[in-house]
């Protein structure tokens, strides 16, 4: 019954105020948190120095990290970088959005009809588990070397992460509080706005972190395979020149994004979803 | 209120270090300045060409940026195809206009009535009396590999399965003496051939520049030079475009194989502009790109040099049947 009314009972600036006094015990913690992730960067940065240091995996094919880093610091330095970044997260936030909305509207219409999620389940299933990529040909043949090409890719794969949360947040509404909102005669949209958008909400935004970062790998997959202009295209041209240095720049570029993708839409969450118990009694990163 | 000045700080930092960038994406002023001049007299075309990201495109972005093709009223858009698996399909769809290519695309596009045509061509492999090419198939000099027969039972590397790399390399074994049946060829981008020769999992690889030169260099060994051995002067890649286009807007077509023939001719004459169109589009170092076996750029297609090639591959079992030349190439 809390699924019912927490959502109007529960301003989220009352879930924050409580948590206040806490956050100020934390501190210590939260250094400690900081310093232990430095120490990580650190440990990963040192191993990595090491491997071609110490001949596991010979430099010209693993550039130390410090030559990765110089480089890294030299494309910093160049507009066109940025450029290429944006390209890369234009046809990321463009497949993501049509994605979701897609996977919204579908996912809701066939979720609150149980005839149609009978009708699709097989179908669903069948198509979720074929890998974006074995479209290419098909979408280079529709609509060629272009964007539209590389946001087939990215949106079919995008979709199904967050068409198939979206079914299994419409079918966790509580059955008890169902039927109660039925019996207090609550209308479909009453029913659609009280009950199932605040449950099935967590199971979206869980489903929209996911997509957002398929949604990223596929762009630079696209990039790389098709030859859509962006960070892809740019680590493709640099391994047929054989500069490894500046494709493990490039590696370390689109992690850096995913990361930066990640925790923006976690964030994201928790501000949605503050009202509920998965993210009330969660630390914060 | 701390946090706003936190972000301020930031925003400017970042501004600040925007504004020292450089951009290697910048037109190159001189060749801009030509280009705009020049296609001032007449209303540009717009067309999509697709190239692939290799030392032998530097001809192409070198003639855009001193405005051959823009003295023809074309403003050339260059799409880095990733190979003809790509560029066929988008040129059958009319994505792009043309492509450069090597020939086995418009062969099996051919043999699927897909109607690709070869029109010119664009660079070919160096001639008989060189001692070197522009490719090579090399290999570990610790691998007991010397002459082309001792190819035979080995596997042998090619970055694209049944094209012109595998069938010159079974006619130099077998003219060698070996038996062309028994080598195993393995499909391996060239990039990766060094590492995949020391890890042993490949006994020798056909590579061009730079990785010809650096692997040679690295203690391995040029076991032949399929081309010269076999075809001398082979067609490496050639401007492809659609029997379609030709009937729509054979003017486009003639314009863009008269600009691509001054084009090409003008990079043969002027090897320093191309490496240096290499160094900025390939982001390689100059050293490296000096270093790079330039083909020969010229729009001649020597037909009965792709005639050879076509039988071979038939031959070997690589295609099915002879592509219907007739149809197939439309020289302009």
């Amino acid at each position: 019954m809390t699924t019912l009314d927490t959502p109007q009972t529960t301003p989220p600036s009352a879930g924050r105020d409580a948590v206040a006094p806490a956050r100020t015990r934390r501190m210590p913690s939260a250094a400690r948190k900081a310093l232990l992730g430095a120490l990580g960067v650190v440990g990963f940065l040192a191993t990595w120095q090491l491997i071609p240091a110490l001949g596991i995996i010979d430099a010209r094919y693993l550039p130390y990290a410090t030559d990765t880093l110089a480089r890294l610091g030299t494309m910093l330095g160049d507009l066109e970088f940025y450029r290429n970044i944006g390209r890369t997260m234009t046809s990321w936030a463009i497949g993501l959005v049509i994605a979701l909305v897609a996977a919204v509207v579908l996912g809701a219409v066939v979720g609150l009809v149980p005839v149609l999620r009978r009708a699709t389940h097989t179908t669903v299933e069948f198509l979720r588990p074929i890998p974006s990529v074995a479209l290419i040909p098909l979408a280079i043949l529709i609509f060629g070397i272009q964007l539209p090409a590389a946001l087939v890719i990215i949106v079919y794969a995008t979709f199904w992460q967050i068409f198939v949360q979206v079914l299994y947040g419409v079918a966790d509404v509580d059955a008890v509080a169902r039927d109660t909102a039925r019996s207090f005669g609550l209308g479909r949209a009453a029913r659609f706005r009280h009950l199932v958008f605040p449950t099935t909400l967590p199971y979206l935004m869980t489903g929209l972190r996911l997509g957002a970062a398929v949604a990223l790998i596929l762009a630079i997959t696209a990039e790389m395979t098709i030859g859509v202009p962006g960070l892809g295209n740019v680590l493709n041209v640099a391994r047929n020149a054989g500069d490894n240095v500046t494709v493990f720049a490039v590696v370390v570029t689109t992690g850096l994004l995913g990361l930066l993708v990640n925790l923006v839409f976690r964030f994201i969450e928790r501000r949605t979803l503050s009202w509920h118990q998965s993210v009330r009694g969660e630390e914060v990163l | 209120m701390k946090k706003n000045l936190a972000a301020l700080g930031l925003l400017a930092a970042a501004a600040l270090a925007l504004a020292g960038c450089t951009d290697s994406a910048a037109p190159a002023p001189a060749g801009s300045a030509a280009a705009t001049a020049d296609g001032g007299s007449g209303e540009m075309t717009q067309i999509r060409v697709a190239a692939l990201p290799i030392a032998e495109s530097g001809a192409l972005w070198a003639a855009i940026d001193e405005g051959i093709f823009a003295d023809h009223g074309l403003e050339v858009e260059v799409v880095p195809a990733q190979g003809g698996a790509q560029a066929i399909p988008a040129l059958i769809n009319g994505d792009i206009d043309f492509a450069i290519g090597q020939p086995f695309g418009p062969f099996r596009a051919s043999l699927q009535n897909l109607g690709a045509v070869i029109i010119s061509n664009y660079a070919s492999s160096l001639p008989a009396s060189a001692d070197t090419d522009v490719n090579a198939v090399v290999a570990l000099s610790s691998s007991g590999i010397s002459s082309p027969k001792d190819l035979a039972g080995k596997r042998v590397s090619v970055n694209s399965l049944g094209a012109a790399g595998d069938v010159t390399i079974m006619k130099a074994v077998e003219d060698d003496g070996g038996d062309p049946k028994s080598i195993q060829f393995v499909e391996v981008a060239f990039p990766d051939v060094q590492a995949q020769l020391e890890a042993g999992s490949i006994d020798a690889g056909w590579v061009p520049d730079p990785f010809m030169s650096q692997i040679a260099g690295n203690g391995g060994a040029i076991i032949t030079h399929p081309y010269q051995a076999t075809i001398p002067g082979l067609e490496l890649l050639t401007n492809i475009t659609t029997q379609k286009k030709i009937d729509e807007d054979p003017e486009l077509v003639k314009n863009y194989a008269d600009a691509m023939s001054e084009a090409l001719t003008w990079a043969s004459s002027n090897e320093d502009a191309v490496r240096a169109a290499i160094v900025e589009n390939m982001k390689i170092p100059e050293a490296a790109a000096a270093g790079i076996t330039l083909p020969v750029f010229s729009p001649e297609l020597d037909v009965d040099n792709l005639r050879t090639l076509a039988g071979l591959a038939v031959g070997y079992g690589v295609l099915d049947k002879e592509p219907d030349f007739d149809a197939m190439i439309k020289l302009q």
